[in-house]
């Protein structure tokens, strides 16, 4: 049988690959699931490093303007102090020293108001928790508390008072106390730089820390990275084989296909033809020499003998019967028409056949339609016109219907219309349809229909005529 | 009395020994050999000469319509019958250009046979009542779907008596002779009848009177 390797290898086809499909979608399921974990993990080192730096930086950023805050904070104190102590010493000299000078010094409140100013300025000192500077602080505080007790002293004296001890205040304890306000001023000073230095070295320390840990973070979200887009790589790469592979094996089974339904179709041609001419050649044959036969008999057999005429007449007529049934079923599988007259006749006396069967009636035109055209051209056309007529009779109940056959040069097209109800050819396409397209395919041609509800339906071939179609086959 | 001689062509021994027997009980005819395909039977026909050729048109090598053709073209005396299972017009026309003078339907065959074998003999046409019939319903059928004329209809009474005449196989000069008529008369007849009728041809011709039942 032919039918039975075909069906072997179709059946073998679709299973394999189902196989194939559900371990290529076990792998798949698993590298997408370490994927996935893969980019998160990356995502998560790469948010984090990002925040971490951001944050990191804030901070140090804050820290530094801190400390340069303070900094400039005790700077401009120290200054205020030193520059205070500087107006006070001017005012208190020149209170001193007025009456050397002629001139009219200050007032004594005047005097009072500069050092209270210096004990404000030294007040306004921004403290912290360094023992240094509070030491240094107390002890500037325990300069001014004293020059404070001499000034009040001072401020009370008169003019000649002023005349006799100006020189030697100025001299032993004024200059003494400004010097040593200065010296204190500079140790705050040269302490502050100090402490400003450590400070900023602190802030760098941090920075580099930061730094450090930035870059082993980006240098490791970079090996993550890396490694990720060798295993996609590696993973599309696999992909693509795999996708290369199953498209060539379609292509393989879809030729496979072609062959497969070619040979059905030939096969099937082959199976029709000789059922047909065993039918109509052995049985036929048979029964139509017994009709002869009966006739012979009924002849012998006396007319008055009205029982065995009756037998016969019955003989007779269900012989008859077998025989046209038999013709018919005969006719159906290989119309002998197209090896005995050709195709155009054969194709007329298939719309007659129609015609007398069905409420269609069918035209057939033909131009210039050869009549050695090749067995298997001729059956394709036959079997195609056959397919239509009966498509358009049965399902699409069409009054009229038209076949037009033309031969050029180096093909043959077939058209056949039909004024019947249509139907979308995109959505319904029967066995009928797709015996048809295969059929013409199998000759190399192109097959279309083209319908909508409604609209009738075009049926349209065109076969290449070679020159090495086979020789008529009598059946 | 010379007796008719008759060939048989049919590639069925059973179908064969069935027309034998038929023919045989007739005392005018004797069948004078047989064919088991259409070469065969060609070359038969050259040797024996018979008056008749009841000859199958399903024959394996050359089928019955072919051997008609190459028959009546090398001997136009030879009169064939056409024995086929198909009442259809694409048949009975091919046979008819094929130079066939009668079609029997094999089922009809033990009926009529006799029949047509005197009918061809004499040069007249035979054909089974069943195939007239079909070709009648065919024709019938296509005239009331399509709405037209039956052209028959168009014809004057002269014209169908002319029509009748030719299809039984009369030449120009014999209908003319029958109805006292010029040659020239009987021609523009027949082109008139051909033209309305629209038919290419003898064979056409004879069909049409077939369906129409003007012969048989």
């Amino acid at each position: 049988m032919p039918l039975d390797p075909p069906k072997n290898a179709a059946a073998h086809l679709p299973r394999t690959a189902r196989d194939d499909d559900r371990e290529s979608e076990r792998h798949a399921k698993q590298l997408r699931r370490l994927l996935v974990i893969s980019f998160g993990w990356l995502l998560a080192l790469l948010i984090g490093a990002g925040l971490d730096a951001l944050l990191s930086l804030r901070h140090l950023d804050r820290s530094a303007q801190e400390v340069g805050r303070r900094f400039t904070a005790r700077n401009r104190a120290l200054g205020t102090i030193v520059v205070s102590v500087r107006v006070y010493d001017d005012q208190i000299e020149r209170f001193l020293l007025q009456d050397q000078l002629q001139a009219s010094g200050p007032d004594p409140s005047d005097v009072a108001n500069k050092i209270a100013a210096v004990r404000f300025a030294l007040l306004s000192f921004p403290v912290d928790g360094d023992s240094d500077e509070q030491v240094l602080l107390a002890s500037m505080r325990q300069q001014l508390q004293e020059e404070e007790n001499s000034c009040a002293v001072v401020l009370a004296w008169h003019a000649d008072l002023r005349r006799q001890r100006a020189y030697q205040f100025i001299g032993q304890e004024l200059i003494p106390w400004r010097t040593r306000i200065y010296e204190l001023s500079s140790q705050i000073s040269s302490l502050n730089e100090q402490k400003h230095a450590v400070e900023n070295l602190a802030v760098a320390t941090r920075f580099q820390m930061l730094e450090s840990r930035l870059i082993w973070l980006v240098s490791l979200a970079l090996i993550a990275g890396v490694l990720m887009s060798l295993i996609c790589g590696w993973y599309i790469l696999r992909l693509e084989r795999q996708a290369r592979q199953r498209y060539q094996a379609l292509a393989l089974s879809r030729l496979e296909l072609e062959g497969l339904s070619a040979r059905l179709v030939e096969a099937q041609e082959e199976e029709r033809r000789s059922i047909s001419r065993e039918l109509h050649d052995e049985v036929g044959q048979s029964l139509g020499a017994l009709l002869v036969e009966v006739g012979q008999l009924s002849k012998l057999v006396p007319p008055d003998d009205r029982v065995t005429q009756a037998q016969i007449t019955h003989i007779k007529s269900v012989a008859e019967t077998a025989v046209k049934s038999i013709r018919d079923i005969a006719l159906l599988l290989r119309p002998p028409m197209l090896d005995d007259l050709g195709l155009i006749p054969a194709l007329e006396w298939q719309a007659r056949e129609i015609s007398r069967r069905s409420e269609m009636e069918v035209e057939v035109h033909s131009e210039k339609v050869s009549e050695d055209l090749g067995d298997e051209t001729k059956v394709t056309v036959y079997r195609l016109v056959q397919e239509a007529l009966n498509n358009a009779a049965t399902h699409a109940a069409a009054k009229n219907a038209k076949v037009t056959v033309v031969q050029g040069s180096d093909r043959i097209t077939i058209e056949i219309t039909d004024d019947g109800h249509g139907f979308d050819p995109k959505r319904q396409r029967g066995m009928g349809i797709l015996g048809m397209e295969e059929r013409v395919r199998r000759l190399g041609g192109t097959f279309t229909i083209e319908s909508a509800p409604g609209k009738g339906a075009t049926v349209k071939a065109e076969l290449p005529l070679h020159q090495a179609d086979p020789p008529l086959n009598h059946p | 009395m010379r007796k008719i001689r008759i060939l048989l062509a049919d590639d069925h021994k059973l179908m064969r020994s069935g027309l034998r027997l038929l023919v045989e009980q007739q005392p005018d005819l004797t069948v004078v050999g047989e064919a088991n395909d259409g070469r065969e039977a060609v070359s038969l026909a050259k040797t024996l000469k018979p008056d008749v050729v009841v000859m199958d048109i399903g024959m394996p090598n050359l089928n019955g319509i072919e051997a008609a053709l190459q028959m009546t073209q090398t001997n136009p005396q030879i009169s064939v019958v056409m024995l086929s299972m198909h009442s259809d017009e694409s048949y009975v026309l091919r046979a008819l250009k094929a130079g066939a003078k009668g079609y029997l339907l094999k089922d009809s065959a033990e009926s009529d046979l006799i029949k047509a074998v005197h009918a061809v003999a004499e040069s007249k046409s035979f054909f089974s009542p069943a195939v007239s019939k079909v070709l009648l319903d065919d024709y019938v059928r296509k005239l009331k779907r399509s709405g037209a004329e039956d052209a028959y209809d168009l014809l004057t009474p002269r014209e169908r008596e002319i029509l009748q005449l030719v299809a039984e196989g009369k030449s120009n000069k014999d209908v003319a002779n029958l109805l006292n008529l010029s040659v020239y008369t009987v021609e523009t007849h027949r082109s008139n009848i051909m033209e309305k009728l629209n038919l290419r041809g003898i064979p056409e011709l004879i069909l049409f009177a077939v369906r129409r039942g003007i012969i048989s």
